[in-house]
């Protein structure tokens, strides 16, 4: 990373902007690596001492040693839920992640705009939002996964039903979220650009709407997590591929080498998910301070 | 009749609420074309309110405010407005900023961008233009903020304690400043403040309020040249005069709210 074998100080990062600006990133990787690393070494000693059984708690050299072993599982195209099937290469892995993640992809994106444009209508017709707040507050609490059998009913089979239980999970959140935010705006912004002339559709586009992104963001970004949870749900209970159906397989077969390599790739995915939705918010949202949720 | 024309006017907050909350009563006042004008009184005393009635963000409950002869109803650019904070918008550079006001108006790009480093420079912000408006200070924000406000030819600027949060060496700077961009732009100013050294420094005229519900309890004209030496014997004399004058209505208010 850096020729230079001296102590990272204060003036050596003053003098030379690259340490300055991989150190804290190197920094960072260090950590994470070393917070990763010691769980591992710890389970691997429960192993090495015989508490943990390697068929039931088979520590990462057993579950990733025989990779090739563990790919056969993966089908892009499964509707064979437990069989061996096509599967087999390194792609067809990556399809199977693909397939998760573009469910969850697709949910954010509807349940974000959605929820958005749902929430604004709310503040600014007032009878729409008499009519629905009550409800929308009332449906909130429920689970994403008592929408299951009603996702499979109305949606059937197939992707719908996972796009849609996703689309649930951050709807409603994100609606109260929306009420929230704009509430938030400080009042004195839409005084100054009432003063300056601006017309009320000026004042929500210039205003209001990259005043309340920020926030949604981050709300979206917490509930990623809960998008992953559900749609392995879905995917376990009918959908016929993604990462949920290899897991629920697993589960089936007993195969915990597989339940394991599975979870290591629905971590590995989701917190590339929250790495991307942090590379937009710095991209789109400049002039917010980067947060520090998560590693990294 | 040219200027602000303020007459007879009365808010009453939630005036249908169980609490109704009597701001102003019966309050008349005129700012002619030019002049500085300050509004001395205790914290709640109604300047405030006042301001928005005039800036036309809110109706005033009886009265009426005109403007150059027309009645205000709505906000308009010629009466700009500045708070006790910048509240510049965060996602946009401190050019953005100074500029919101004309972009939203139209015209020449080019011309547009001239005039808003013009007033980017009268303000000593020539450099600062695309940062960010976190990165300035406190006074950088708010010459900013006087900035976006004259960026609209504002024939009157309503100012709510506009230097309230900035320190006292800054203050200081601020008000010289203004009073430079107030004789530049020739627009009148109408300010608040509960700053009895700040008002002494800058008004042609003060407006001593009472406690709420804010009326007005005298008006004292200052003709001294500035900048002013508020340590001379006749600013001195002045100052007592507001103390006692504010001293009364803050007794009264104090014993107000020990009444509830």
């Amino acid at each position: 990373m850096s020729d230079n074998s001296l102590p990272a100080s204060a003036s050596l990062r003053r003098k030379s902007p690259g340490v300055a600006r991989w150190l804290p990133l190197a920094k960072s990787i260090g950590w994470a690596s070393l917070s990763i690393g010691l769980f591992v070494a710890f389970w691997e000693f429960a192993w090495w001492r015989g508490w943990a059984n390697p068929l039931l708690l088979p520590p990462p050299h057993i579950f990733l040693a025989n990779l090739t072993e563990q790919f056969r599982f993966f089908d892009p195209n499964g509707e064979r839920i437990g069989a061996l099937s096509e599967g087999g290469s390194f792609f067809s892995v990556l399809g199977v992640i693909g397939w998760s993640s573009l469910r969850v992809f697709l949910g954010l994106l509807i349940g974000f705009v959605a929820s958005v444009i749902v929430g604004v209508a709310i503040r600014y017709f007032g009878i729409f939002g008499k009519l629905t707040l009550p409800l929308i507050t009332m449906l909130a609490p429920i689970s994403p996964v008592a929408w299951l059998p009603v996702a499979i009913f109305v949606f059937g089979i197939g992707n719908p039903p996972a796009i849609f239980l996703v689309f649930i999970s951050i709807f409603f959140v994100m609606v109260l979220a929306t009420l929230a935010q704009i509430d938030a705006v400080p009042r004195h912004y839409i005084q100054l650009a009432r003063v300056m002339g601006a017309s009320k559709r000026q004042i929500f586009l210039r205003v209001i709407l990259p005043a309340i992104l920020p926030g949604l963001f981050v709300t979206l970004r917490m509930n990623l997590f809960g998008a992953w949870m559900v749609v392995l749900i879905a995917e376990a209970v009918g959908v016929g591929s993604g990462l949920g159906q290899v897991t629920m397989m697993a589960r089936n077969t007993f195969n915990a080498s597989l339940v394991f390599f599975t979870m290591t790739l629905i971590g590995l995915t989701g917190f590339l998910f929250d790495q991307a939705l942090r590379l937009i918010q710095r991209k789109v949202l400049w002039w917010i301070q980067p947060s520090n949720i998560g590693a990294l | 009749m040219l200027g602000l024309s303020i007459t007879n006017v009365s808010k009453v907050w939630n005036p249908d609420g169980p609490d109704p909350v009597p701001a102003v009563t019966n309050l008349t006042l005129d700012v002619k074309p030019g002049e500085f004008v300050v509004l001395l009184g205790p914290s709640g005393c109604g300047k405030s309110s006042l301001l928005y009635i005039v800036a036309g963000l809110e109706d005033a409950t009886s009265g009426t405010v005109t403007f150059d002869g027309l009645p205000v109803k709505e906000p308009s650019p010629e009466r700009g407005l500045i708070f006790q904070e910048a509240a510049l918008f965060p996602w946009l550079s401190v050019r953005d900023n100074v500029g919101f006001g004309l972009s939203i108006k139209g015209g020449q790009p080019g011309a547009r961008a001239e005039k808003i480093d013009k007033l980017l420079r009268m303000v000593g912000l020539g450099g600062a233009g695309d940062k960010r408006p976190d990165e300035l200070s406190g006074g950088m924000r708010q010459r900013a903020a006087l900035a976006r406000a004259l960026a609209m030819d504002p024939k009157v600027l309503l100012m709510d304690e506009p230097f309230a949060a900035l320190d006292i060496q800054t203050r200081a700077r601020m008000q010289d400043h203004l009073l430079a961009i107030w004789r530049a732009s020739g627009a009148s100013v109408l300010l608040v403040t509960h700053s009895i050294d700040e008002a002494l420094a800058l008004a042609d005229r003060i407006v001593v309020f009472t406690a709420r519900p804010g009326q007005i309890k005298a008006e004292i004209s200052i003709d001294a040249p500035r900048p002013r030496d508020l340590r001379g014997p006749e600013m001195i004399d002045l100052a007592r005069r507001c103390e006692a004058l504010l001293a009364e209505e803050v007794t009264k208010a104090f014993q107000e709210q020990e009444l509830l």
